[in-house]
């Protein structure tokens, strides 16, 4: 393996790779299922976060709240009140904030409060009002995690807003079609045009030449992953975790599309595959968007270890569960990894399947 | 002593049940040109791609420059240049770029295109896109490619197939200039002529083995039968007479035809290798 070989042919990739249809579609059908999905059932540009709050006390936090121009803040007078304004969709969010709140906050003790979410708010709504509830208690207290939020979500949960429950599927478009195709398609049109052969014969080496799609092929993944999750204002409280997360996927991503453009020899085929295989890959957004379906049948997805996370980091509901399914994403990428090093080992003898046919015919 | 270029040693292939090549041996000295002839499915194109690494050694030994291409066959792969048969150029890059992204896998630090793009005779149009390019011009640009790193061996698989008579010539030209630089050359080709003129000596490969290797010279004189085309005119009619020459017979016929004919023209014709391979494995070389 050779590092400026593979800049070499990454800067050949990102020049003169795939374009046209291909490269049209991994970046504009991510992007107009979210404008679509985000004008049409939810809404992209405004919708200001709604919060529901009763202070038993005097806290400073309301005042401070109060003042966050992204929020929209409404006190009721006792925490039936809030839960009600909450369960009828009239706040997003709902807290409670105890007598002793302050008091208890600045003497460096941790506060349990208790917050009621709406079934059917807006991810980017919870995600707002969540990253600056965290951040305006930071004000008051020094510790780094001075409240324990304690959710209780109101409202029927087979009613959760088709804009979320389309969020996955927007950000598996985004992460998996691109980041896969485009390798794929890349050494397909290589293996057609030949040109695999003439770098064969170069001392660049098939795992150069591989490696440069794939890290063609994840950059667009994370790219498109990012920009996505950014227009949906879903990038949570924890941006390393969710990056990574990204980059997981990123990479799965460019190898599924090297495994594919190893095996397949056309573009009619890749088709073909994409269509059915979409299917297996796309499962765990279609098992998201129905929640009435069994929700175990998101494991047998290699896929849901990527988006599994990717929307608990976005919701703020990262737990030791999410940094289960991240283990388990790399041990999927290890596996993908060795696969794709015997694929090219067996390339290697074979330098292009159709080349050898032609030897065959050409003596 | 020098050592070969090339040297193989009962080098076999198969494609499954298929034996493509079966155990060849040859070598080839330093700057010498070898002609690789044979018909289609002979085993040449399988050959080439074996010693130039696409194909995987399965059975005996080959080294290039010294170097056992089971071991070393990248740092072989870094002295060698290839042209292939078929053109497999970047079409949406233009030539330069084309020789610039090889020239930079081969690691050369001063490479100048467009002096090799003149060359090949292909000067103002190096910034076009090779998908504008015409058959024969994408012929010259794959001669110019295997050229970018200087190699020490090049294999040019019909490197004049699609050219014009003075392009094809333009390139022998090249081929004989890149051996006075020290190449060595391994040439597939279907033209005999091409072989006879090119070649120091030829190998004659029929159903993957060798049929016969030496100089065209020798190959002529071994195989070929000289002889006369005497051209005579009879009752207005122009005939062709054939006296094969070196035979204790020939002064005679010859002094008849004069005394007896009208002998309107006498041409000298001596074997081609397309006859001697003919002879020699039973085949013709062109289907």
């Amino acid at each position: 393996m050779n590092i400026k070989r593979i800049f070499t042919l990454l800067g050949k990739e990102l020049l003169h790779g795939p374009r046209g249809f291909i490269l049209t579609m991994t970046i504009a059908a991510p992007l107009l299922i979210t404008l679509v999905v985000n004008l049409a059932l939810g809404d992209l540009f405004g919708n200001t976060a709604q919060m529901a709050i009763f202070d038993e006390g005097q806290s400073q936090l309301v005042f401070l709240l109060e003042e966050a121009s992204q929020l929209h803040i409404a006190e009721y007078d006792s925490s039936d009140a809030v839960k009600d304004a909450v369960s009828r969709g009239a706040a997003d969010f709902g807290i409670v904030l105890p007598a002793d709140f302050d008091s208890t906050i600045t003497s460096d003790e941790k506060v349990a409060v208790t917050t009621y979410i709406w079934g059917e708010s807006l991810a980017k709504n919870r995600t707002i009002i969540t990253a600056t509830l965290l951040d305006l208690t930071h004000q008051l207290s020094s510790q780094p995690e001075p409240i324990i939020l304690e959710s209780i979500t109101l409202g029927d949960e087979e009613t959760i807003p088709w804009s979320r429950r389309l969020m996955p599927m927007t950000v598996m478009m985004a992460i998996f079609f691109g980041g896969l195709m485009l390798p794929a398609t890349s050494l397909i049109e290589e293996k057609q045009k030949r040109t695999l052969q003439a770098l064969a014969v170069t001392p660049a080496s098939l795992p150069d030449i591989f490696i440069a799609k794939g890290i063609m092929g994840a950059i667009l993944s994370l790219v498109m992953g990012t920009i996505i999750l950014l227009i949906n204002l879903a990038w949570g409280n924890s941006p390393f975790f969710l990056l990574l997360t990204l980059t997981l996927g990123a990479v799965m991503a460019a190898e599924i599309g090297l495994i594919l453009g190893t095996l397949i020899n056309d573009m009619n085929t890749l088709f073909a595959v994409w269509k059915f295989g979409g299917l297996l890959l796309f499962g765990p957004a279609i098992i998201y968007m129905f929640p009435e379906l069994p929700q175990w049948l998101n494991y047998i997805f290699p896929t849901y270890y990527v988006t599994g996370p990717i929307m608990d980091i976005s919701l703020g509901t990262m737990d030791t569960q999410t940094l289960m399914q991240l283990a388990i994403a790399l041990g999927v990428i290890l596996i993908l990894a060795l696969l794709q090093s015997r694929l090219i080992n067996r390339l290697s003898g074979e330098v292009v399947q159709q080349a050898t046919k032609e030897s065959e015919a050409t003596g | 002593m020098t050592q070969d270029a090339i040297v193989v040693e009962n080098l076999s292939y198969h494609y499954g049940k298929i034996l493509a090549v079966d155990h060849i041996s040859f070598r080839v000295a330093r700057q010498e040109i070898l002609g690789f002839l044979g018909p289609n499915g002979a085993g040449k194109s399988t050959t080439v791609k074996v010693l130039t690494g696409q194909l995987r050694l399965q059975e005996g030994h080959a080294t290039l420059l010294g170097m056992d291409i089971a071991q070393d066959i990248e740092r072989v792969q870094a002295r060698m240049g290839v042209c292939f048969e078929q053109p497999n150029l970047y079409e949406q890059m233009t030539a330069l770029e084309n020789l610039e992204l090889f020239a930079r896998l081969f690691d050369m630090k001063s490479f100048d295109g467009y002096a090799l793009l003149k060359k090949v005779g292909l000067e103002g149009r190096e910034k076009d896109r090779v998908a504008n390019y015409s058959k024969g011009m994408k012929q010259r640009l794959m001669v110019a490619r295997s050229l970018v790193n200087q190699a020490e061996i090049l294999f040019l698989d019909e490197p004049t197939t699609g050219l014009d008579p003075v392009s094809a010539d333009s390139i022998r030209n090249l081929i004989l200039k890149e051996r006075e630089r020290g190449a060595t050359v391994f040439l597939t080709t279907h033209d005999m002529w091409e072989a006879d003129k090119l070649c120091d000596r030829v190998a004659f490969l029929n159903q993957g083995k060798i049929a016969s290797l030496d100089t065209p010279h020798t190959l002529k004189q071994q195989y070929g039968q000289r002889s006369l085309v005497v051209e005579i005119s009879r009752n207005g009619q122009l005939e062709e007479r054939t006296v094969t020459l070196d035979k204790p017979e020939t002064s005679e016929t010859m002094r008849e035809l004069f005394s007896r004919e009208k002998v309107v023209t006498v041409h000298s014709q001596e074997a081609t290798l397309e006859d001697i391979f003919l002879k020699v494995t039973g085949r013709r070389l062109t289907l």
